[in-house]
């Protein structure tokens, strides 16, 4: 009976961490269709070094709850106008200027600066199974104490792109506060903070997510999220062929 | 939102516990946040539409070629420059207007000295013009183009079978990887419809006769001739189906050009977390590559109407394949390697080859020179020469230090080991400087395939400057 009994309870528990990453989820995400300008400032240690801005086009697939990305390039000079399509397995990157668009694999969306985007659009309750580690007094990005739900989610879907995933979440806001994401082999890959809450698209979101490298450990990235704007994205957007068709309106 | 009451007891056990020193650890993170002013709104949003968009660059190059004396083969180009240098200035443009119409060009103006040329001789300034071309959205997802477009198709990366706008297009090239020779071509005047959907699209593209075909060498214009000789010297149709199947992204083509018929597949699939495997297929009934480069050759007037067809030559028309099988792996490093096999059925086999070598060795200067034409009208289709090649490709970005590329290819002979490789460093000076150095040969024996070509070596410089 007592092990019935830690059973119901600790799926119970369970469950309730899952709440917690989908209602996290809520405050990064909009709940409809949406473009953005992510600027991502790249610091070596302390100072800057390079800077890169991108449109983002983002949209959740209402039944399977998965994002689908298209990422354009619009600085600096050299790669402008190219574009990164993530839907699921469906990633390809497209460069104007051969017409060639090349698909990519998981392991390749990792390179570039595009892919700080998965710790930005992607709803991680999907991917990822969540247990309440504890609750913890942290200090945010800006060394303020957070009183937050301290969370271990590992990777239950394919899609998932980090094994494991430690994540803070302030209680009462459900706002996340930072996250560390790891690989297979159990290595530290990057550490995110997020900070800068604003009210865009209809909720108190995050603008600002700073990502600490932790394989190199002189580098940061900060990426300031602007320009936020509700937009109709249809089914066809998210295809090979429409990449070239792209159109980004001021 | 319900929380079951062991969460809560397990969360207030914790706080009454109080910080735990992995707290503080994690605090330490903080240090490393950079103490910086973000950027501004009005910075982030500037210039991220695509209304008014141009791409305008720069680029400087200085090449040197080495040369092999005792060839097997004569080559009949016998002076080719040592030392050329090249100044391109490269534009794309594209305009949004009103009710879904908008306008794209594309062109480069190359002023090149070479040092077996006079600088004051026309040839010296060449202007690509690639692409101009009016779209139209006249519906949703519904695409009308008009004039000069660059249709490019194909899934592999060191030969595409299905990409069958490639031929004749290319123009000055520096870097010889073929991810790098799509980037300047030149388009076909055309018109092109197409309709995409959630998951597919369809596309035709026709693009019409303008001009009689150009010869292969010798007589290039240069200058601003548009050469629509070399795009538009036969009606040309292309058919395309793209739709989703089970992640295998499949496209199917039809093409159709005066009397040649080729049918076109492509597919891709991921395998685990680093790998795509991907294929490309085309195939009709056509005659041997020797024996349309020779036709072509006598038709444009390069070859005597008298020059022999070799023997071996087949000159009979059946149904021939071209295939490009490969996949691409990318390891935590930032390390991408593509490995493809190539067929082209078309090429010259073994026996072909081994006996041009011989005949023309032993002193029959016309076959020796349709050696060199059939080789040149190869490279002008983008296609293999022989029938079974390899090709490899490995590129790690972010090599050692930020920003700096360093990538290799080569493309092998699967007849004598033979090969033409390259290897090249690239460097991001800045958002708007690149530089860029490339070292390529052509490896084998004297009567290899491409240890018989008379340049060993080269080696490229070249400063690109973004605007």
């Amino acid at each position: 009976m007592v092990l019935a009994l830690l059973l119901v309870t600790g799926t119970a528990q369970a469950q309730t961490a899952q709440e917690l990453v989908t209602a996290s989820d809520a405050v990064r995400n909009p709940g409809h269709p949406f473009r953005l300008t992510n600027t991502l400032a790249e610091y070596v240690g302390g100072k800057p070094r390079d800077k890169v801005v991108l449109v983002v086009f983002a949209r959740e697939d209402k039944s399977t709850r998965q994002f689908s990305n298209l990422v354009r390039y619009a600085e600096p000079a050299r790669d402008q106008g190219k574009l990164v399509l993530l839907d699921g397995a469906k990633m390809w990157f497209y460069d104007p200027a051969s017409k060639a668009s090349i698909r990519i694999s998981p392991q390749q969306r990792l390179i570039g600066q595009a892919s700080n985007g998965d710790v930005v659009s992607v709803n991680l309750a999907r991917d990822y199974q969540a247990s309440l580690t504890g609750t913890e007094t942290l200090q945010d990005a800006d060394r303020q104490p957070r009183d937050c739900w301290h969370l271990d989610l590992a990777a239950s879907t394919a899609d998932a792109i980090y094994s494991r995933i430690e994540y803070w979440i302030e209680k009462g806001s459900n706002r996340p506060v930072k996250g560390k994401f790891y690989s297979d082999s159990g290595r530290l890959l990057k550490i995110a903070y997020y900070r800068k809450y604003e009210t865009q698209l209809e909720g108190v979101r995050p603008t600002e997510t700073i990502i600490i490298d932790a394989v190199d450990p002189n580098l940061v990235t900060i990426m300031t999220m602007t320009d936020y704007r509700f937009q109709d994205i249809p089914d066809a957007w998210f295809q090979r062929d429409f990449l070239p068709r792209l159109r980004v309106e001021e | 939102m319900k929380r079951s009451p062991l969460f809560l007891m397990l969360a207030g056990i914790w706080m009454a516990a109080g910080p735990s020193p992995v707290i503080a650890q994690e605090d330490f993170d903080l240090d490393r946040i950079p103490d910086t002013q973000p950027a501004t709104s009005d910075e982030t949003s500037r210039d991220v539409g695509t209304a008014q968009q141009n791409k305008i660059f720069l680029e400087d190059a200085l090449g040197l070629t080495g040369r092999r004396n005792n060839l097997v083969v004569p080559s009949p180009s016998a002076h080719q420059p040592d030392v050329q240098a090249r100044s391109s200035l490269d534009v794309t443009a594209h305009r949004d207007w009103a009710d879904g119409l908008s306008a794209t060009l594309s062109d480069r103006l190359d002023l090149s000295w070479r040092n077996d040329l006079d600088v004051s001789s026309h040839r010296s300034i060449a202007n690509d013009f690639r692409e101009a071309y009016l779209t139209w959205e006249p519906v949703s997802q519904t695409y009308v183009e008009s004039g000069r477009v660059n249709l490019r198709n194909g899934s592999a990366l060191g030969f595409n079978p299905t990409d069958f706008f490639k031929t004749r297009s290319l123009v000055n090239q520096t870097n010889l990887d073929p991810s790098a020779l799509r980037n300047n071509r030149l388009g076909t005047f055309m018109v092109h419809a197409q309709r995409l959907w959630s998951d597919g699209s369809a596309g035709l593209a026709f693009g019409p006769k303008l001009a009689d075909a150009s010869p292969l060498t010798g007589t290039d214009p240069g200058g601003f001739d548009v050469r629509s000789g070399r795009t538009n010297a036969e009606d040309r149709m292309l058919v395309s189906l793209t739709q989703d199947i089970g992640d295998f992204s499949p496209q199917a083509l039809f093409y159709h050009e005066a009397d040649r018929t080729r049918w076109g597949l492509n597919l891709s699939h991921p395998v685990g977390q680093s790998i795509i495997a991907y294929g490309e297929w085309a195939g009709g009934r056509q005659a041997s590559g020797v024996a349309e480069a020779v036709a072509f050759g006598k038709r444009t007037g390069t070859l005597p109407t008298t020059a022999p067809v070799p023997a071996s030559a087949d000159s009979a028309v059946s149904f021939k394949n071209d295939l490009a099988l490969g996949a691409s792996w990318t390891g935590s490093e930032k390390v991408t390697v593509n490995a493809e096999y190539h067929l082209h059925q078309a090429g010259l086999s073994r026996r072909d080859l081994r006996d041009w070598f011989a005949s023309s060795a032993r002193g029959a200067p016309s076959l020796a020179n349709e050696l060199w034409y059939v080789r040149s009208f190869a490279a002008d289709q983008q296609n293999p020469l022989v029938r079974h090649q390899i090709f490899l490709r490995a590129d790690w970005t972010d090599a050692v230090i930020s920003h700096l590329e360093l990538s290799a290819f080569a493309f092998i002979s699967l007849y004598d080991g033979s090969s033409q490789t390259q290897l090249a460093a690239s460097y991001d000076l800045s958002d708007h400087w690149s530089m860029g150095l490339y070292a390529a040969a052509n490896l084998g024996g004297a009567q290899s395939e491409h240890g018989s070509f008379p340049q060993s070596a080269s080696l490229t410089m070249q400063v690109i400057r973004y605007f």
